[in-house]
């Protein structure tokens, strides 16, 4: 059974829009210190705020989840948070190899902001493992949305370090008082994000979607085709 | 019962088990012990390297153990023992806190047991008023106690707990290893402590809000 129409039509506008924001990062103007380096920042930047907001909806959907207790509020916690991992993932590598050919080091623990969010992905790779610690969906679920509503507390240590303490690492560009980056370095980066999060959100709903599919598939190898699973919860999606 | 006293019984009851088992004062703390002398052979014989580098190879060597502590089998109910503490009302939040309670009383005496060994073994240059450090020090046990205790009831009757719940505790913990080691650090160059202390009772208290909130719910999935 091929993925549904919309599903398709998203995955295809995220490529678009990866393409797009590859032209953008490609054409914006370098930093004058930074040179070539500064557009590893268009990918890095945005693959950091979307891990956050990956992690921000695992724990909206983990309170979802304990309010509905809904398959659907699972999967979604599930699948976002399988993809914060890989945009932390991307930040890391990201920013490591901005770090290499910059600050003249991949890695540097004086740097609060690099140790935070080392020790976030570490975080969700618990969380990811503790859903396959059980075959039991309901089970996995009901201790994964805790843990999901524990660990996102990681989320905002990581983005206010650079204030809370002394690092390599810079302050914010963007801040309520104002922009301290050009406007055409700006533009790129908000293109990025904006592609980024086509992607984010074409990912996660194919996701879903497949996980649903995975999930009513093994109902069927238990039960055989011609039975119809027992149903454990109302509403289930 | 009332809620204290049910804290209090579960407390009592966790460290008679651990008297009879003795499985952190035989087991835990001698492994411990290993683990500290096992740095300096790996380090080589610089001892001034080795001598600067023991506060911080004691509290790695506490945190990695304190998960030994919380997950050791005397504090570990079965599905029929814990349906039965359900069954007698006993409050989840109570359950936890005497759990936890009865851990960091353990941590307590595995950190009172190593650091001296950490001194004899490092000989580190210890600050004048390092006593003060052990404010800090008591509190980020209580904060480990609380967050060893949340991941091993996390996950209780688990095939991978063993392995599992030491990855959810360390990154979670590393606000009061900072707290702790740091404010050692602090009284090495004539500052205060007090920053440090307020990093590890934000976290502290942090962490028993959590607990308050999820207990119930930390039951209901781990009957």
């Amino acid at each position: 059974m091929k993925s549904p129409t919309w599903i398709r039509i998203l995955q295809l506008t995220a490529a678009a829009a990866l393409a797009f924001g590859l032209v953008a990062a490609l054409r914006a103007p370098v930093d004058a210190f930074q040179g070539e380096y500064s557009r590893i920042m268009h990918v890095h930047v945005p693959s950091s705020w979307l891990a956050f907001l990956a992690f921000g909806v695992t724990a909206l959907a983990s309170v979802m989840w304990r309010v509905r207790r809904t398959r659907r509020w699972d999967r979604l916690a599930a699948s976002s948070a399988e993809l914060g991992v890989l945009f932390t993932a991307l930040s890391l590598l990201t920013g490591s190899i901005w770090g290499g050919g910059v600050w003249g080091t991949y890695w540097d623990w004086a740097d609060p902001r690099m140790a935070t969010t080392a020790l976030m992905f570490f975080i969700y790779l618990g969380y990811l493992a503790l859903r396959r610690t059980t075959d039991d969906p309901q089970a996995a679920a009901s201790r994964a949305s805790l843990l999901g509503i524990i660990a996102v507390i990681q989320v905002p240590l990581v983005y206010f370090s650079v204030n809370l303490f002394r690092g390599l690492h810079q302050g914010q560009s963007i801040r309520p008082d104002g922009v301290t980056m050009p406007t055409e370095m700006l533009m790129a980066m908000l293109i990025n994000l904006a592609a980024l999060t086509i992607v984010y959100v074409a990912l996660l709903a194919s996701r879903v979607h497949l996980m649903g599919r995975e999930e009513g598939r093994e109902a069927e190898a238990v039960a055989g085709a011609g039975v119809v699973a027992p149903r454990l919860e109302v509403g289930d999606a | 019962m009332r809620f204290w006293s049910q804290v209090r019984e579960v407390a009592r009851r966790d460290l008679l088990a651990e008297q009879r088992a003795g499985e952190v004062v035989s087991i835990v703390i001698p492994f411990g012990a290993v683990a500290l002398m096992a740095f300096p052979l790996a380090l080589g014989i610089d001892s001034a390297v080795i001598s600067r580098v023991g506060p911080a190879v004691f509290w790695v060597v506490t945190l990695l153990f304190t998960m030994q502590i919380a997950l050791r089998n005397s504090a570990s109910d079965r599905p029929a023992h814990r349906a039965v503490l359900a069954l007698l009302g006993v409050d989840p939040l109570a359950r936890l806190l005497g759990r936890s309670l009865a851990s960091a009383v353990l941590i307590g005496i595995f950190m009172a047991v190593l650091f001296p060994l950490m001194v004899l073994f490092y000989t580190p240059d210890l600050p004048r008023g390092w006593p003060a450090a052990l404010i800090p020090a008591a509190l980020s046990g209580i904060g480990l106690a609380e967050v060893a205790t949340l991941a091993a009831e996390l996950t209780a009757g688990l095939r991978t707990r063993s392995t599992l719940a030491p990855l959810i505790v360390a990154p979670l913990a590393i606000p009061l290893l900072i707290g702790a080691s740091q404010a050692m650090e602090s009284l090495a160059v004539g500052g205060s402590i007090l920053p440090w202390v307020v990093l590890v009772t934000a976290t502290d208290l942090a962490l028993a809000v959590i607990s308050a909130l999820i207990a119930r719910p930390l039951e209901e999935a781990s009957l």
